[in-house]
């Protein structure tokens, strides 16, 4: 139990030594050393497939490293699977939650913890519950059930759930990804806590500042080997960021092209989402040429269901939806996209992609139905693979092997594919919903700086992102939904991040 | 997943795609795996397992008669295994071919008694080999429809609808005096039998040319999933109807033609076992499970086309083996059995072209690793 650690311990926590594991050849850790501290938060930075989830997989149990040692509390250890990691007393909080979304907090609390008897002491569990939220900044009701809380209450959910089966150190990959800014400040207070208390906390990110704002060590990884460790306090962005990608990073600059005529018009649409609720209710929104409209909300509020009724994936209630002049609220999917509508989905891997299939098919998915891919019924194979090979090389898509599935590559290259799709088709107007969530720091700016170039080209852009940051430097007009309805409509020079985050919780703000 | 015996650890991956050797590897050890238990269970039953496996190959491969046999029992099966490969291959589950085979032999009968000898025989035969298909697309569609737009489950439905067309067979022989039924025969009811003008041309002794169709055929589908947009589609929404609907393809569509392409397949094949085999609508010769061992040829070929080729006609050699193994006084129900345990046995090597075993020591870092499969 968390609270029979009350005398703050301190030295070392664990120590990985010489970790390597591969996976089919690829080396993801590469002889990894590591070392964490009780008490302190020890940031893991890295981009995606630097190796840090595997590395956090190792000490989490998850997986078995080809050689290396761990080393917790100075004993030597064989962690062979999470159960055994949390009897040690490691637990990780996954970037994907594992609760069962109809069970209650208190439910999901018990589940699979040794002590859960058949019969269990609700009261007592609830108090216990209670006394972690409020020495943590963890309150969460206990009888709520999981799928009603906000995905930052799930997290703290699963924090608990570690902390109740009595885990010391605790693994975070990625966790700001799904948080508004205040909520990411809720978390990191939460953690300061926590390693005051003597947890020792590693902390996976890719960003930059949250290192600088709550680590007080830092681990680069980089291509799967360590480039380095130090104290925060000796580290600046900078250096760090040049740890990371191996070389210096410009932040891509937006060029302020006057926009052009309208293009895109949203005009009053109301639409169900799958539950049959109105998940947007009475959406204006405009684009024109050379514009891109930024559109923020914390997930889940609407965002999903306004791209899809845009392409034409989900019908609209009400309101209308006009392109190029031509009204396309009720034309299919197919039309819209012979209209010049392209679409980069927040699914990359289910919708963006059909993941099991080579990537040559992938990039083909729209463009198969005219020459020189196709003539009549039948498909040109080489065609196909011609226009593949050209598009990886134009887009830089690296990692391609042959026909194996599109879902090997990395989630950086399968959405530099996506966009290759999309931009080659010479869209009018691009939706491009979370286009870099969870990518690394060089494919996001690779990203960024394609958006950028195809609004130059005059193309609209609808830019849905949870990324606050993305939003900032890419809009020429901000708009904010909040539970399906804007909250507010605010050009690039007059939105700040405070304004911005205000509104995505739902605050009226005087000047929106 | 790990499984620790003594100072080894089992560890199995999942590997996403499998090495040329494994994928040769993995069918070829099911494949001796079966015949291995299939002769335990001989030996354990007082049989002599080389006795019956010799049987079976010259009972199934060896003489001319032996080979014919083989082939124009594997004839059907070659189709009904084309119409699961195409329905699977969208993950749409038609386990209705039995049915539509059996309507696809209601209709090329009926047709052909319907014509006669008025069109002559070129003719007559394209007449009743396309009524046959389009009966077995258009009894597919029964299913299809609701599933495409109503989005019913079409393994229920298929299934059921495979006792209706059977229901259907029987009633027009058994329990009715139809344009179906014989009238001169008045002790055990059998079919009428169409003009000979109207049988497919035989080859070689029995063997007709159903199967170069069905040869034909596999060509096709081979081709027309690889090589046309249609397949593409099918690809693509097999793999992820989502990305389907997101690239502008209409999933509901591609659920109706390819169910209506599957079971105007397994129509075909019954049109064909009228015309090349029975002449007339003969509900015992038509009810074997033509349809469902079409399901069981397509799975262990693993949903390829030409794989279908092969397969059909190592199953239709157990069946065509049978009888003589009955005259030695071996059950003929081994080969049933040895169908069902090769089954088991190509199902379970599926688990190894997607899991890697590796055996690590526990001790040290320094463990030998050896792949295992």
């Amino acid at each position: 139990m968390a609270e029979s650690v009350p005398e703050v311990p301190s030295g070392e926590a664990a120590r990985l030594t010489g970790i390597t594991k591969h996976f089919f050849g690829v080396a993801a850790n590469e002889d990894v050393d590591f070392d964490l501290r009780w008490g302190e938060i020890h940031a893991l930075l890295g981009e995606n497939g630097a190796g840090k989830s595997t590395l956090c997989s190792v000490l989490a149990g998850l997986y078995h490293p080809d050689s290396g040692e761990i080393h917790l509390d100075g004993e030597p250890v064989d962690l062979s699977s999470p159960h055994q990691a949390l009897d040690h007393g490691v637990g990780m909080v996954y970037q994907h939650f594992r609760l069962v979304d109809r069970f209650t907090v208190a439910e999901n609390l018990t589940l699979g913890h040794p002590e859960t008897g058949f019969f269990t002491s609700r009261r007592s569990l609830e108090r216990q519950v209670g006394e972690l939220g409020r020495r943590y900044g963890l309150e969460v009701s206990p009888q709520a059930a999981v799928w009603q809380l906000s995905v930052g209450e799930q997290q703290r959910v699963e924090i608990l759930k570690l902390l109740y089966r009595g885990v010391r150190i605790l693994i975070l990959d990625e966790p700001t990804a799904v948080l508004t800014p205040q909520e990411s400040q809720n978390l990191f207070h939460t953690l300061r806590a926590l390693a005051d208390d003597g947890q020792a906390i590693i902390f996976v990110t890719h960003k930059l500042d949250e290192v600088m704002a709550v680590a007080d060590r830092v681990t680069v990884l980089r291509d799967g080997r360590k480039v380095g460790a130090m104290p925060t306090s000796e580290a600046d962005p900078a250096t760090l960021a040049r740890m990371m990608v191996g070389r210096d990073l410009s932040v891509p600059e937006r060029p302020r092209t006057a926009p052009g005529e309208p293009v895109l018009s949203i005009k009053g649409v109301t639409a169900e989402g799958d539950r049959g609720l109105e998940a947007i209710r009475d959406v204006e929104i405009e684009v024109r040429a050379s514009q891109i409209v930024g559109v923020a909300g914390v997930a889940g509020n609407g965002q999903r269901e306004l791209a899809e009724v845009v392409t034409g994936l989900r019908r609209p209630k009400r309101g209308q939806i006009i392109m190029g002049g031509v009204d396309i609220t009720r034309s299919s999917t197919l039309d819209r996209i012979k209209l010049g509508l392209g679409f980069v989905p927040e699914d990359r891997m289910r919708t963006g992609m059909a993941g099991g299939l080579p990537l040559a098919a992938n990039l083909a998915l729209k463009a198969y139905r005219q020459p020189p891919l196709s003539r009549g019924p039948v498909l040109s194979k080489q065609a196909v693979e011609y226009r593949a090979r050209t598009l990886e090389k134009q887009f830089d898509i690296r990692g391609v092997r042959g026909a194996l599935p599109t879902s090997l590559l990395s989630g950086g290259n399968i959405q530099r594919a996506i966009l290759a799709r999309e931009l080659s088709a010479q869209p009018r107007v691009l939706v491009a919903a979370a286009p870099t969530r969870g990518l690394d720091v060089a494919a996001i700016q690779a990203i960024r700086q394609l958006l950028i170039e195809e609004a130059e080209a005059g193309t609209a852009i609808l830019m849905i992102s949870e990324d606050l940051e993305e939003i900032l430097d890419l809009s020429d007009e901000v708009i904010v939904l909040y539970e399906g309805q804007v909250m507010g409509r605010l050009p690039r020079d007059r939105a700040d991040p405070d304004l911005l985050g205000m509104l995505m919780a739902g605050r009226t703000v005087d000047a929106a | 997943m790990n499984l620790s015996l003594g100072s080894r650890r089992l560890t199995v991956e999942s590997r996403p795609v499998a090495s040329r050797t494994v994928r040769f590897l993995a069918p070829t050890f099911s494949v001796a795996l079966a015949f291995v238990i299939g002769a335990l269970i001989l030996l354990a039953t007082g049989q002599d397992p080389v006795l019956a496996y010799t049987e079976m190959i010259r009972k199934g491969f060896l003489g001319r008669l032996a080979i014919t046999g083989t082939l124009i029992i594997a004839t059907p099966l070659i189709f009904t295994g084309l119409a699961a490969v195409v329905a699977f291959r969208m993950k749409v589950w038609n386990i209705g071919a039995e049915g539509q085979f059996i309507l696809g032999a209601v209709a090329s009968s009926g047709v052909g008694l319907w014509v006669g000898d008025q069109v002559g025989g070129p003719a007559g035969i394209v007449l009743m080999l396309v009524a046959g298909a389009l009966a077995g697309a258009l009894f597919a569609a029964l299913a299809a429809l609701p599933r495409a737009y109503l989005n019913t489950d079409e393994v229920i439905s298929t299934l059921m609808l495979n006792f209706v067309a059977l229901g259907i067979m029987n009633y027009l022989i058994f329990s009715s005096f139809s344009f179906w039924r014989d009238p001169g025969r008045a002790t055990f009811p059998v079919g009428k039998f169409v003009e000979d003008v109207l049988l497919l041309p035989r080859m070689v002794g029995r063997l007709h040319v159903g199967l170069i169709i069905a040869l034909a055929f596999t060509v096709i589908i081979w081709w027309a999933l690889r090589y046309t947009k249609w397949g593409f589609e099918v690809m693509v929404t097999g793999d992820s109807p989502r990305a389907a609907l997101y690239s502008g393809m209409r999933v509901d569509r591609k659920i109706l033609s390819v169910l209506m392409v599957s079971g105007a397949l397994a129509g075909l094949g019954g049109g064909i076992e009228v015309g090349g085999v029975l002449g007339n609508l003969d509900p015992r010769a038509l009810s074997l499970g033509v349809g469902f061992t079409g399901i069981v040829v397509a799975a262990l070929a693993r949903l390829s086309p030409f794989g279908v080729i092969p397969v059909a006609i190592l199953v239709a050699s157990f069946s065509n083996a049978a009888p003589g193994l009955q005259v030695l006084g071996i059950p003929s129900e081994i080969v049933i059995l040895l169908e069902g345990i090769l089954f088991l046995c190509i199902v379970a090597g599926e688990w190894f072209l997607r899991n890697a075993i590796r055996v690590e020591r526990m001790a040290g870092p320094a463990g030998a690793e050896a792949p295992a499969s």
